[in-house]
């Protein structure tokens, strides 16, 4: 019975991943077609490199990912689908980059107050780490869930931060992501990722800049586009261009978007322009 | 007991603030330590939203029951300024530049007007959040309208999605009477 249904979650997932890779391809260049269709997605280079940093790189005290979360990420599977949420041992809400870091600096033996260790995870690990244990729960659905008063908090400093508009721009994620969704910047389109539950492909290849990125990415990005500034707008000597990493607000605008994309199948790397 | 302390220390404090604007002044000037990247994001983003930036942060980004959409648009208005000498139109192929430069395939990030807006014909990767300004000379409007929309969108249409590229300074004044004359010039390749 168990494996009956087992079988009919895989033919529904399966299902599932298809149909996103359908619409997906539509979009797509024919040279990233051929590639997909040779079973070569360039994301799959980042999850291969995370599995080997996640088996292979070991901290100071000698321990890898894998001390902890077992041979092949077996422990990690569905972590993902779960993820931003409350963590006890840090006391905080965190996404996966957070969460590694984490990891890294408490049980690894990392130093978390050295800071050229910090910008090589931001730099060399993160990704690849992020992309390769959010791949192991691929087929599952994202079921984010807001119990935690902390979570609670961050739900709710995602929903205002979606709707602020700031900056020499006026923008808000809103504005762009909600009102606009259906209309283009230039020849771009403009997603309603909260509607369309388009969290389930992130991390994501983006071909258009040749870069994987983590949803962390993303958001801290879409900032730039804002216009922020310090004391008076000016491009070249006051331009606040993104909240650094691990910023509250945007990992709770990540909480925001994914719990709105509860359901949704996971189907890690994404492939966007 | 502890609160009392708190509060007279506070009251201590407000006084000694008050007594000493001057003082309170040279310090506003030369902060102690520098601000982390995370502060900087903290100031721009919540510090820095401007009180009609906060009118529109609501979930359907619009003017909000209670606050007047006239006088909304009366204060905004009240912060237009005009370039020396009040003209509104200036060189058109400079305004064309600021627009979106033809050679860099009609990008810029001053005006970069063709995000959300078509205008030259021969540049097609133009958005469609604006209306389309292809022919925008002949349509008969107020070049001083014109200038004032730019300088100041919310003092039309409060809430928008254009931003008030005037009043945050993005462009200067003659900026926009630069790109005012590529709108109506009947020479500019917007009429033509």
């Amino acid at each position: 019975m168990k494996k009956k249904g087992l079988l009919v979650l895989g033919v529904i997932a399966g299902g599932a991943v298809a149909g996103t890779l359908a619409v997906a391809k539509e979009k797509l260049p024919e040279h990233l077609r051929e590639l997909l269709e040779l079973g070569m997605h360039p994301g799959h280079v980042f999850v291969d490199e995370g599995r080997d940093y996640y088996h292979n790189l070991k901290g100071p005290n000698g321990k890898t990912c894998a001390t902890c979360h077992g041979q092949d990420g077996a422990k990690l599977v569905g972590a993902y689908a779960k993820m931003p949420r409350y963590y006890k041992d840090i006391d905080a809400v965190a996404d996966i980059d957070l969460r590694i870091y984490k990891c890294m600096t408490k049980y690894m033996g990392f130093d978390p107050k050295d800071k050229k260790f910090k910008k090589k995870y931001l730099k060399t690990y993160r990704v690849p780490l992020a992309t390769y244990v959010a791949s192991l729960s691929n087929g599952m659905k994202i079921d984010v869930k807001i119990q935690h008063p902390k979570e609670k908090e961050m739900y709710e400093l995602g929903k205002k931060v979606w709707f602020t508009r700031a900056g020499a721009r006026e923008f808000s994620c809103a504005m762009c992501h909600m009102v606009l969704a259906g209309r283009r910047i230039r020849l771009q389109g403009l997603p309603n990722p909260v509607k369309a539950k388009s969290y389930n492909h992130w991390p994501a290849y983006r071909f258009g800049s040749d870069k994987m990125w983590t949803m962390e990415d993303r958001v801290r990005t879409c900032f730039r586009a804002y216009f922020l500034f310090l004391n008076k707008w000016d491009e070249k000597k006051d331009w606040v261009k993104t909240p650094p990493f691990f910023a509250k607000e945007v990992i709770a605008v990540e909480l925001y978007m994914k719990h709105a994309s509860n359901g949704g199948v996971i189907e890690v790397p994404g492939l966007v322009r | 007991m502890k609160k009392i302390a708190l509060a007279g220390a506070i009251v201590g404090l407000g006084l000694l603030v008050a007594c000493q604007p001057a003082a309170q002044k040279a310090e506003a000037q030369k902060p102690k330590k520098k601000l982390t990247a995370y502060e900087k994001f903290r100031i721009a983003f919540y510090q820095n939203q401007d009180k009609w930036q906060r009118y529109c942060s609501n979930e359907a980004q619009v003017v909000p029951k209670g606050i007047s959409v006239e006088e909304f648009k009366k204060a905004m208005l009240a912060t237009i300024k005009f370039p020396p000498g009040g003209k509104v139109m200036g060189d058109w192929k400079r305004g064309e530049k600021l627009f979106g430069d033809p050679k860099k395939g009609g990008r810029s990030r001053r005006g970069n007007c063709y995000a959300c807006h078509c205008g030259d014909p021969q540049i097609i990767a133009c958005g469609n959040i604006g209306p389309s300004l292809r022919g925008y000379g002949k349509k008969g409007v107020d070049p001083k309208q014109t200038y004032m929309r730019i300088y100041n969108s919310w003092a039309f249409v409060p809430c928008s999605a254009m931003p008030r590229l005037g009043y945050w300074g993005v462009l200067k004044p003659e900026e926009i009477a630069d790109i005012v004359a590529f709108l109506h010039s009947p020479e500019s390749p917007i009429n033509k």
